[in-house]
């Protein structure tokens, strides 16, 4: 585990040197500015429209960094061959491959955090205190770090088989899919073939939930988010990742790098 | 890999996905709970929305479009009778893209429909309607409906006729447009005007629901038909006998019936203590004209 933790760290100082990083997060505190404003202009839900757009902000930007950073996370190493050199040391594959998700799950918790901070300077600014049901919009953008882990490793095990540009759009259009398992579930009862709603259910249910961690609106009424459902949202996310985790693994074990 | 590894990858993978499914069908159960919020359209300044639409106006007015379906499907499968997004969902749709003749069409439906079947706001249907004469002149379909909404919803006989009248001028209009607007001008209210137009909208949709809407409105005119004859007989079979009759029966006894009256759906009417014929509780018609107040 050091070995894996030694390519965590590193994918994390490499990806805080990338400049790419500090420019999402001026976007997002720019963000944030137009929320504030967007708030003063808005009679009576300034607070709503703040964490919409607030929370908003931290998902675009979480996912934009997580996809197209998530994709560069391999085939860069493999493009500039510092890949060659790194696995003529004592480490294996799978632990490159959780080693590189791990940092990048690391550099996305420090940057949600530290967007999620402005979030909610924000807030209090607006509202001059912040209170318990504020906690809701915490869970919020826990859930949305949950989101991004997943996006990453789907973005990672892409990046395994295929080229960037492949894998960048394969993780986009899992992620919209993703967004629309419900609708799916919901097509049937007449409206399409029996035997393509009954396909429609299972592809649903195996596709990448994003729904799951869509809290937004809760958020923005400060609703008290269920315990139960932080602890099975972060279950799904754990064991999602673990499986797509060990069949990129399994792809990138497999791969000839000659 | 060897063979043993692929195999155990594959168990991984299936269990793995079992597990997934099987902690799903847990979050929906919460996720439920927390989604039952109050229903919220964030945008409601269909200006604005436009604006932030840039040039994708007419798809984000498709996503509108398939929102309001999906809002009224889950409400209406949910007998949940209160609609209140509606109008703004389709004042957005509708200012996003004038020319999405479903809107108007449908959307018209799903507001002037009394509850539960739909919002009970026939102004706001004519609104809609209205606007969307205003936006696509040509179409003379949207006098049909908005002739409809006046006739059927708000009993409005000379706004209907005269809607139906400026439909008749487009020369692609229904050939009976014309002597509707008249019928309607000079009789108002009338079970034949209603059976002629509900047997249109039967014999001319597509959609598999308003043919069954329009279905179930033709059988109730019958009914209210048929249970004015009977009420007629009934009439009549107090004159000779002195008394209202308690069974359907003693009708076709006394002579005044051929035989004992069924509804479209085959239930033999019944008679009220009032001695009034009336649909027999058994009947599925009975639980449909409950729900269709006013259904002529």
């Amino acid at each position: 585990m050091t070995r894996v933790g030694t390519v965590a760290l590193n994918t994390f100082r490499e990806a805080v040197r990338d400049r790419v990083l500090y420019n999402l997060v001026f976007f997002a505190l720019v963000m944030m500015a137009s929320a504030i404003l967007v708030g003063q202009i808005s009679i009576g839900i300034e607070q709503i429209v703040i964490v919409s757009l607030g929370l908003s902000a931290i998902s675009i930007i979480g996912l934009l960094i997580s996809v197209f950073i998530g994709v560069g996370l391999v085939s860069k190493e493999i493009d500039k061959r510092t890949l060659y050199a790194l696995l003529a040391k004592p480490l294996r594959r799978w632990e490159f491959i959780l080693g590189k998700f791990a940092g990048l799950a690391l550099t996305l918790t420090v940057n949600t955090a530290a967007m999620a901070a402005g979030l909610f300077l924000a807030l209090f600014y607006v509202k001059h205190s912040i209170e318990r049901a504020d906690t809701a919009v915490l869970v919020a953008v826990y859930f949305i770090l949950l989101k991004l882990a997943l996006v990453v490793a789907l973005a990672m095990l892409f990046s395994c088989f295929t080229t960037p540009l492949l894998a960048i759009l394969f993780t986009a259009g899992l992620y919209l899919a993703g967004l629309f398992v419900h609708e799916m579930r919901g097509l049937q009862g007449g409206l399409i073939d029996p035997a393509l709603g009954r396909l429609l259910r299972w592809v649903s249910y195996v596709l990448p939930n994003f729904e799951n961690f869509d809290v937004m609106g809760a958020a923005a009424h400060g609703r008290i988010i269920p315990a139960t459902l932080v602890a099975q949202n972060t279950f799904y996310a754990v064991l999602y990742c673990a499986i797509v985790l060990t069949v990129a693994a399994a792809v990138f074990s497999q791969r000839n790098l000659k | 890999m060897s063979a043993k590894g692929y195999i155990a990858l594959l168990l991984f993978v299936l269990l793995g996905f079992a597990g997934v499914w099987r902690l799903q069908e847990r979050i929906d159960v919460q996720q439920s709970a927390v989604a039952s919020e109050d229903d919220q359209v964030m945008l409601r300044s269909s200006k604005l929305v436009k604006g932030l639409s840039l040039e994708y106006a007419p798809l984000v007015a498709d996503i509108y479009w398939t929102r309001v379906v999906q809002y009224f499907g889950n409400k209406h499968a949910g007998q949940q009778l209160d609609l209140r997004l509606l109008w703004p969902l389709l004042d957005v749709t509708s200012v996003l893209d004038p020319h999405l003749m479903p809107v108007y069409h449908f959307g018209s439906m799903f507001l002037s429909d009394a509850a539960p079947r739909g919002a009970g706001r026939p102004d706001l249907a004519a609104e809609l309607l209205e606007r969307g004469l205003k936006a696509n002149p040509d179409e003379w379909r949207l006098y049909y409906d908005l002739g409809f909404v006046y006739y059927f919803d708000m009993k409005d006989y000379p706004k209907a006729s005269a809607a139906f009248y400026e439909g008749s001028k487009n020369p692609k209009a229904l050939f009976w447009m014309k002597m509707m607007a008249a019928k309607i001008a000079t009789e108002g209210d009338s079970t034949e005007t209603s059976n002629f137009l509900w047997q249109d909208i039967y014999n001319t949709t597509t959609d598999a629901s308003v043919k069954e809407n329009a279905l179930t409105h033709l059988q109730l005119l019958r009914t209210q038909e048929d249970c004015k004859h009977i009420d007629v007989a009934a009439d009549e079979y107090q004159k000779q006998f002195g008394r209202r009759p308690v069974r359907m029966n003693e009708l076709v006894l006394g002579g005044l019936l051929l035989g004992e009256p069924v509804d479209p759906l085959g239930y033999p009417y019944v008679l009220s203590e009032a001695g009034k014929a009336e649909i027999s509780a058994e009947s599925p018609l009975k639980k449909k004209a409950a729900k269709m107040p006013g259904s002529k």
